[in-house]
């Protein structure tokens, strides 16, 4: 019953995704969409970092930022873009590896501020090197993501890159969330002390998954940067690692899909514009302008009354409509052992 | 030639000496019992061999090499598990994957072969998920194998938790108070599964407050007051130790 | 580099440090009730100016009334932030709570920009004049209030802490809060309490230093940052520890001026991870063993 409800969605998912460059050609629509894939490709390392193995990261932006500005540097240089990508990916994985080896001995709060902190120095270094980084004029004239003759320019060509990324990358998360090492990331989360007693290497599988997460970051960046061809400062903020944590605690901790839908509401919230065509001019300004409240709101909301996110919510409601609640009455009766 | 040993492991805590030069040694295939009033250092020495915690002086020597100081995960896989007192299970996974957790040591699959799906995942997710309900058949609760083990109630949470240890193909199992919040029934249910266990092969120490369950399932007995062994024996002999005795004055008398 | 430099640098130093101290205080104050790291600790700086120069400008009320005005308003904020955010989750995982903050956070900011906009605000001094000279260096006036604050804060708590029940009971929460509860504390009162006093002191040091640097809706995530390196540094445990820190913090900082002057807003971050690298304990405190 779950099962086919969850293929059904995602069957028709990805047909919308493929079509809706020839349903809608307007330019500012393709343009959001694209935005809203490369968020899903921060959030899915996010997710598993912070939605399955519980680890807070409030630094995000830093890998997305030296994910873009190395694979921009790279290909203004004159390196092909699938080597500037790999350029790009593995500095973050890099930097991801360096921030984790310290941080991750450290718990809650002090992972939270370690990795916050993290993000505001490689901030002030996007800003001050300017030899490299164009400091905070940014970094202009980034090409545009090819491979070999094939050349992303278009912004077609561009959803199509960015989107065919996404799947692969939601793909192979799916895949290890539901595996071996899915289940030793949940496990750390639901208690360190037991995931030992297991025989997990606790120490190694975060630092594991937070380098995961930190390449994802580095990967989004690298698309961003030949997506935009100009990068700045201003963009890997501390308020955009927010936002991403937002997103996964939305759709819920522990689920790639809540994940999903999280990000793509939260993206798409101040463009309703470009989703909802009627809607009066006065109302998208009043929204954009109450974005950051709204953001702000959903965090303590969903963390005050439904700590299980977007995604507990769906599946209390497929189990309502499929006649059984998900402990489905085995709760109790089992009581003697 | 014993399979465990616990070689004068001193652990102090501050000013307190929670655990004072102890010594014992653990015979494969049997059932083994700590135990002593409150405060008798009874956990602390699990800790230490666990690896959980260091011990100041002393050291632990598990079939020959010494695990004092090793991560606690590595002496899992050289097949020493154990159980805590408070069980510290994965709340919100199910039952089943609380077994499967268990199993991590003795599976391969990691992060890339898991995301790529190489040759072989699917085949070991299937072997692992058979396995897991084999054990949990064993503790009878493959009726519950969806329920997540924060749903569980009490006493079948810390047959879960054994179940889980189980999973790890453990050679020798120590068990925290695993009798804490039972029922008769269920104490008398888990002295069926202990026995079990060591049937198949499984040497057992346990920690228990039960002496009634101590002194019907343990083969050999180590008492600890303030921190010391006081003394060491058949459980027969263990009840007519003045020492004992002694020691468990104004605390539960041992009754069996 | 002369005396008069190294003096002026000092200065400055124990200046921006009185503020960091004052937010540390904060940090540590809610650290001790709910062992929680409240995010949103930066906020209650920056409405603490927001307020006084609301009440100051709009209200025309003078400023000896507008600052204190300011002070209990954000207090309230704090408290109420408490009771309808986190008390509802006190015993959920602290990454529950950490998020709630951070939320809180995001919420505060934003709506200070809804309601007094987004430009810089500024406040006049406390006492207006020219600055005092010492030994060849200038103090501004606004910098002795700030210290003045400092002092009068510090003893104020110290009084609090050894000297009234609530202080008491604060500290009996900070040791153990269910033995606390136990022995008939009323935690939950603590809690709020120490989210207020908190608040207050974050309003406070805002108050103090807006008119020299003016405030705005988003300085308070820069700020808390620094306050916390400065807590951490003291070790998230005594208010004098913590007050230390703050001053230390604001030292280290003028300290690297001289080489870098570009360096000096990472410094705070630089302090901050090596701390949680090597002490996190912090500087002043034994290393204290984990319990299973």
């Amino acid at each position: 019953m779950r099962g086919s409800i969850r293929a059904i969605a995602i069957i028709a998912l990805t047909i919308g995704v493929a079509i809706t460059p020839f349903v809608m050609t307007d330019r500012y629509i393709l343009r959001i969409l694209t935005f809203v894939g490369i968020n899903l490709i921060m959030v899915a390392g996010l997710s598993l970092l912070f939605g399955y193995a519980g680890q807070i990261s409030l630094g995000q932006a830093a890998f997305y930022g030296l994910g873009a500005y190395t694979s921009g540097y790279l290909a203004k240089a004159g390196v092909p873009w699938l080597l500037a990508l790999v350029g790009g990916v593995a500095v973050a994985a890099i930097g991801g590896l360096l921030i984790a080896l310290p941080s991750l001995r450290l718990k809650g709060h002090y992972l939270a501020m370690a990795t916050l902190g993290f993000g505001e120095i490689m901030l002030f270094f996007f800003t001050e090197t300017e030899s490299v980084t164009g400091g905070s004029n940014g970094l202009r004239g980034i090409p545009a993501a090819s491979i070999g003759p094939l050349e992303f320019a278009t912004p077609v060509a561009k959803y199509f890159l960015v989107w065919s990324v996404v799947a692969i990358v939601l793909v192979l998360a799916a895949n290890i969330v539901r595996r071996r090492p899915g289940r030793a990331l949940r496990a750390i989360h639901g208690s360190e002390t037991g995931a030992q007693a297991c025989g997990i290497d606790t120490v190694r599988v975060k630092i594991q998954v937070f380098v995961l997460s930190a390449g994802l970051g580095g990967l989004a960046g690298v698309l961003y940067a030949h997506y935009v061809g100009f990068v700045s400062p201003s963009t890997f903020t501390l308020h955009y690692s927010l936002i991403l944590v937002t997103m996964v605690a939305l759709g819920g901790m522990g689920s790639l899909g809540g994940a999903v839908a999280g990000t793509v509401l939260l993206t798409l919230l101040p463009y309703v514009d470009a989703i909802i065509p009627g809607l009066p001019r006065s109302t998208v300004e009043l929204i954009q302008d109450w974005t950051n409240d709204i953001y702000g709101m959903v965090l303590i909301l969903v963390m005050l009354f439904m700590p299980r996110g977007l995604a507990g919510w769906a599946t209390s409601l497929v189990g309502r409509l499929g006649g059984r609640d998900r402990a489905g009455g085995s709760v109790h009766q089992g009581g003697g052992a | 030639m014993s399979m465990l040993s616990v070689k004068g492991i001193t652990k102090r805590f501050g000013g307190v000496t929670a655990v004072d030069d102890v010594s014992f040694e653990v015979f494969e295939g049997t059932i083994h019992a700590v135990i002593g009033p409150n405060g008798a250092g009874k956990s602390t020495a699990f800790n230490v061999m666990t690896g959980f915690d260091r011990p100041d002086e002393g050291s632990v020597v598990f079939e020959g090499a010494t695990i004092t100081g090793m991560r606690p995960h590595r002496i899992v896989r050289l097949g020493v598990v154990r159980t805590f007192q408070n069980t510290m299970l994965f709340d919100e996974m199910t039952a089943l994957e609380n077994v499967l957790v268990g199993m991590h040591a003795r599976t391969r699959v990691g992060f890339l072969g898991a995301a790529l799906s190489l040759p072989g995942v699917r085949a070991e997710e299937r072997l692992v998920r058979e396995q897991a309900h084999r054990i949990l058949r064993l503790v009878d609760m493959d009726d519950v194998h969806a329920v997540p083990a924060g749903d569980l109630p009490h006493g079948q949470r810390r047959l879960l938790e054994i179940a889980r240890a189980l999973a790890t193909e453990p050679r020798i199992m120590l068990l925290d108070e695993p009798a804490a919040g039972l029922n008769n029934v269920e104490t008398a249910q888990l002295g069926e599964t202990l026995r079990r266990i060591r049937d198949t092969g499984v040497t057992v120490v346990i920690v228990e407050h039960d002496m009634g369950l101590v002194m019907e399932v343990s083969d050999e007995i180590v008492v600890l007051n303030e921190g010391r062994k006081i003394a060491e024996g058949p459980p027969l002999l263990i009840q007519k130790d003045p020492a004992v005795i002694e020691a468990y004055l104004g605390e539960e008398a041992p009754d069996a | 580099m002369e005396t008069s430099e190294l003096l002026q640098l000092a200065i400055a130093g124990l200046k921006n440090g009185s503020i960091y101290a004052l937010l540390a205080l904060g940090f540590t104050i809610v650290y001790a009730a709910t062992n929680v790291i409240n995010f949103a600790q930066g906020e209650f700086y920056m409405l603490g100016g927001m307020f006084a120069v609301y009440a100051f400008t709009q209200f025309e009320l003078p400023l000896l009334v507008s600052v204190p005005l300011a002070v209990l308003v954000v207090a309230g904020i704090g408290m109420l932030f408490e009771t309808l955010a986190i008390r509802p989750r006190k015993d959920a995982e602290p990454m529950a709570l950490i998020i709630i903050t951070v939320g809180g956070s995001l919420v505060f900011a934003s709506l200070a920009r809804h309601a007094f906009g987004s430009d810089a605000l500024p406040l006049p001094e406390f006492t207006a004049g020219p600055s005092f000279l010492f030994a060849g260096a200038a103090i501004e006036r606004q910098t002795v209030w700030i210290w003045g604050i400092v002092l009068v804060t510090v003893a104020g708590l110290t009084f609090l802490y050894s000297k009234t029940r609530l202080g008491r009971a604060m500290r009996a929460c900070m040791q153990n809060r269910e033995a606390a509860r136990l022995m008939g504390i009323d935690t939950a009162r603590v809690v709020m309490i120490s989210f207020g006093l908190a608040a207050a002191l974050g309003a406070v040091a805002g108050v103090a230093v807006t008119p020299l640097t003016s405030t705005r809706f988003d300085i308070g995530a820069g700020i808390a940052v620094k306050g916390f390196a400065a807590a951490i540094l003291g070790g998230l445990g005594s208010p004098l520890a913590a007050v230390a820190g703050g001053l230390l913090l604001g030292l280290i900082e003028q300290a690297v001026i001289p080489f870098s002057s570009a360096l000096k807003d990472v410094v705070a971050l630089g302090v901050l991870l090596a701390v949680l690298f090597l002490r996190p304990q912090g500087l002043f405190r034994r290393a204290r063993r984990e319990k299973m």
